[in-house]
């Protein structure tokens, strides 16, 4: 055994003198959290995609129109473009003709039509037209869903004015007018005012919707515009049909949803707490990899023979390699836990040593899968290149870059066989869930149990090798 | 002190080692000499024990040698023919790691590492990493650290290649101090000049058996010849090689005819027909054999073809 310690003493004497080793250990695993934190986009205020080009045609001189096309500037998700640039600089509306080849020019890949014929007569609701080039799948479903948010939560009225000219085409314009008459008549007689304000109100589509769109319990003495409306008194001069300030909230306040978090609501930083995990086993299983194939070099050198030659056995070899894995792997975890810490705000501090046990369960997982692959080939470059394909593939299904919960039911079932599925859930366990020892004990196991079966088969591998020879 | 006894070795169909026999005695300096895959790297790793022999026996002052045996191990020094060291680390270093790997600790590996430094004049350089050692240093080196934990016997695998003639020398007279000082050593190599200068026995090994076993002395007084006279092969002389035929063996190696005489043929009959034929005296070279001539005698070939 003494002989396995003064190995494992000799690979970190031999980590301490290489720069290169060393930096990877201690200097890119901060690099590397900052730069996935800054792609992903973690602890901004406001994360989510910025600035996608959006091409928008207002064909139609409705105002709410126009306040849909001022709503989408506001949203932070588009760079909304409504010019045509010609070859001398100046510029002119863009029509719908322009969209269609300027597409396929690759200057933007959607666009929004609002068509003259917003509102239809021949059928309820709006008519809104988008082109788009959709070769990127998640920014088409990014695009698609702020589009409908953008368009549900802000435009009101359109749907009000859609509803009115219906029923004008159903039942005719006396009959409407007639009916509106007959509202707005009981309206003022129950609760006073001119019945003819209340019914031009109704007919705008106005009359309502602004309490809807305001914030709070007092949103009618909030809005006196909306609170003359109803009481029939004048509007005050912001003037009807100049676009009004988007609303935020319609939708929340026609639909109240009290989220109730059960799982992780008091974790400070959630997006880095969950994503750190999957970066720093991918980044572990690359680096216990390289280390792994440290023993090609010390084949080739003539080292095994002077080592086997002294009171060493090849257990002892690999004994000594798999504990300085774990080791460095270890290291590892908790420097680029550290760095989640440090650059974003990851709490780790409470619950540090539940963590050190399970970064040692992953490190002792992924230094056995490095030894496993050296195993296997016969030469460091053969394990690199095998365990760029392997490593990649077990963390696109283990988990690592996507939720496992949006894959199809077979790699979902496929990555319950990854180490980097569970030892993302075992990081995920401690910092999410803060869970103790009894809720650990089955990730553990499990990753236990992923050390046990491929040490065996790595060790029966290299007694059937050539590395000792 | 080690006792081979009709060792074989394999490797698939390969036979590397075909009923290996040999006794080495303590304090000898035995040469295994051969050309490159004649079994010498193998014969080394059996006595090592990096690999057991498929069949015969190895036995190490009575007791059996076997990989899994740490004591015998311990009595037991490897010079690898690569350079097996962590170029990364310095000499200090290093030799501590192989050091602690024989259980030596503290003041006492300490005193040995200052000793191997300074018997190999690298107490200076200790601390600098190995990779900026000259080729020679590192041969050194690598010697020294064999001997750290002062084995009974020395294995060296053809050590010295690729070293330039400087540090060969003084590799040459390390062992040779050690040697004297009582220590077992058997060197393997196909340098014939080494075998000669270095060892007190000889074994000529080729395709994995020993084909002769002895002292120099005693390897060239099995020669059936006293003489080998060299001249070069050409139009001039192959009227005279013809007329040789029968007298002795002829051999050709690098361009050069090599003429063994038959016990009692005459030189001055050989330079009777040099005469007759016009060849100047220079042409003819004539010496007294050597252990090239063994191996030349004993495999019809040269030991570096």
């Amino acid at each position: 055994m003494k002989a396995v310690f003064v190995l494992v003493r000799k690979d970190f004497a031999l980590l301490v003198q290489d720069r290169a080793s060393l930096s990877l250990t201690f200097i890119v695993p901060f690099a590397l959290i900052y730069l996935f934190g800054q792609i992903f986009g973690v602890n901004r205020p406001d994360p989510g995609p910025r600035g996608i080009p959006l091409a928008v045609v207002n064909a139609s001189d409705r105002p709410a129109a126009a306040r849909l096309v001022e709503a989408l500037r506001a949203e932070k998700t588009f760079r909304v473009v409504t010019d045509y640039v010609k070859p001398d600089h100046t510029r002119r509306p863009l029509t719908e003709a322009d969209l269609t080849p300027m597409i396929h020019a690759d200057e933007f890949h959607f666009a929004l039509v609002i068509p003259p014929d917003v509102i239809r007569t021949d059928r309820l609701g709006l008519h809104l037209k988008i082109y788009s080039n959709p070769r990127n799948e998640i920014e088409t479903q990014v695009v698609n869903g702020i589009l409908q948010k953008t368009i549900f939560s802000n435009v009101p009225q359109l749907f009000a004015q859609a509803g009115r000219e219906r029923a004008v085409a159903l039942i005719g314009a006396s009959s409407f007018a007639r009916f509106n008459q007959g509202i707005a008549d009981a309206v003022a007689q129950a609760f006073g005012g001119d019945a003819d304000r209340i019914r031009r109100r109704m007919e705008e589509g106005e009359a309502g919707m602004r309490r809807l769109d305001l914030d709070g319990p007092d949103a009618a003495a909030a809005d006196p515009s909306a609170s003359a409306a109803a009481a029939g008194a004048p509007a005050p001069a912001t003037g009807a049909g100049a676009p009004a300030a988007a609303p935020p909230n319609l939708l929340a306040r026609i639909v109240q949803i009290d989220d109730v978090q059960v799982v992780g609501k008091e974790v400070k930083s959630p997006q880095a707490t969950l994503l750190v995990g999957g970066w720093a086993i991918q980044f572990l299983l690359f680096a216990l990899t390289t280390s792994a194939t440290a023993l090609f070099y010390e084949k080739d050198h003539g080292i095994f023979h002077r080592l086997l030659s002294a009171p060493v056995t090849r257990g002892d070899i690999l004994w000594s390699k798999f504990i300085y894995g774990i080791c460095l792997g270890l290291i590892q975890l908790l420097v680029l836990f550290t760095a989640g810490h440090v650059l974003y705000g990851i709490e780790i501090l409470p619950y540090l040593g539940w963590l050190i046990v399970v970064c040692l369960f992953a490190a002792a997982a992924c230094t056995s899968f490095g030894m496993l692959l050296a195993s296997m080939v016969s030469s460091p470059d053969a394990a690199r290149g095998i365990a760029t394909f392997l490593i990649l593939l077990m963390s696109a299904i283990g988990g690592a870059w996507f939720p496992v919960s949006l894959m199809p039911d077979f790699i979902q079932r496929l990555s319950k066989f990854t180490l980097v599925y569970w030892s993302m859930e075992g990081f995920s366990r401690v910092l999410w869930a803060h869970a103790h020892l009894a809720e650990l004990l089955p990730v553990l196991g499990v990753l236990g149990g992923i050390v046990a079966v491929v040490m065996a088969v790595a060790v029966w591998r290299f007694n059937r090798g050539t590395l000792f020879d | 002190m080690l006792t081979l006894t009709s060792v074989t070795k394999r490797y698939g169909a390969l036979v590397a080692l075909d009923g290996v026999s040999l006794e080495i005695a303590r304090g000898e300096f035995f040469g295994l000499l051969g050309p490159n895959g004649a079994g010498k790297s193998t014969l080394m790793s059996l006595v090592a024990g990096l690999r057991p022999p498929d069949a015969g026996t190895l036995t190490l002052d009575g007791a059996p040698l076997s990989a899994r045996r740490a004591d015998t191990r311990r009595g037991l020094g490897l010079v690898p023919q690569n350079l097996a060291l962590y170029p990364k680390l310095n000499a200090d270093q290093n030799l501590r790691i192989f050091g602690e790997l024989y259980g030596l600790r503290g003041a006492d590996l300490r005193g040995r590492i200052d000793e191997a430094l300074a018997a190999v004049g690298l107490s200076d350089r200790r601390h600098d990493p190995v990779k900026n050692y000259s080729g020679g240093m590192q041969r050194r080196l690598n010697l020294v650290a064999a001997l750290l934990h002062r084995p009974k016997l020395l294995l060296c695998d053809e050590p010295t290649v690729g070293v330039d003639p400087q540090s060969r020398n003084a590799i040459f007279e390390f062992l040779q101090a050690r040697n004297r000082e009582g220590l077992t050593i058997i060197y393997s190599t196909h340098y014939m000049e080494e075998a000669t200068r270095l060892c007190s026995r000889i074994g000529v090994i080729e395709h994995g058996r020993i084909l002769a076993l002895g002292t120099l002395d005693t390897l060239l007084a099995a020669l059936p010849f006293e003489e080998e006279i060299r001249f070069p092969a050409g139009p001039a002389t192959a009227g005279l090689v013809e007329q040789l035929a029968g007298h002795g063996a002829i051999a050709t190696v690098d361009g050069l005819h090599r003429f063994r005489p038959k016990p009692g043929y005459p030189l001055s009959a050989f330079y009777g027909l040099t005469e007759a034929r016009g060849l100047p005296d220079r042409l003819f070279v004539s010496q007294r054999p050597t252990l090239e001539a063994v191996f030349l005698h004993l495999t019809g070939r040269n030991l570096r073809e």
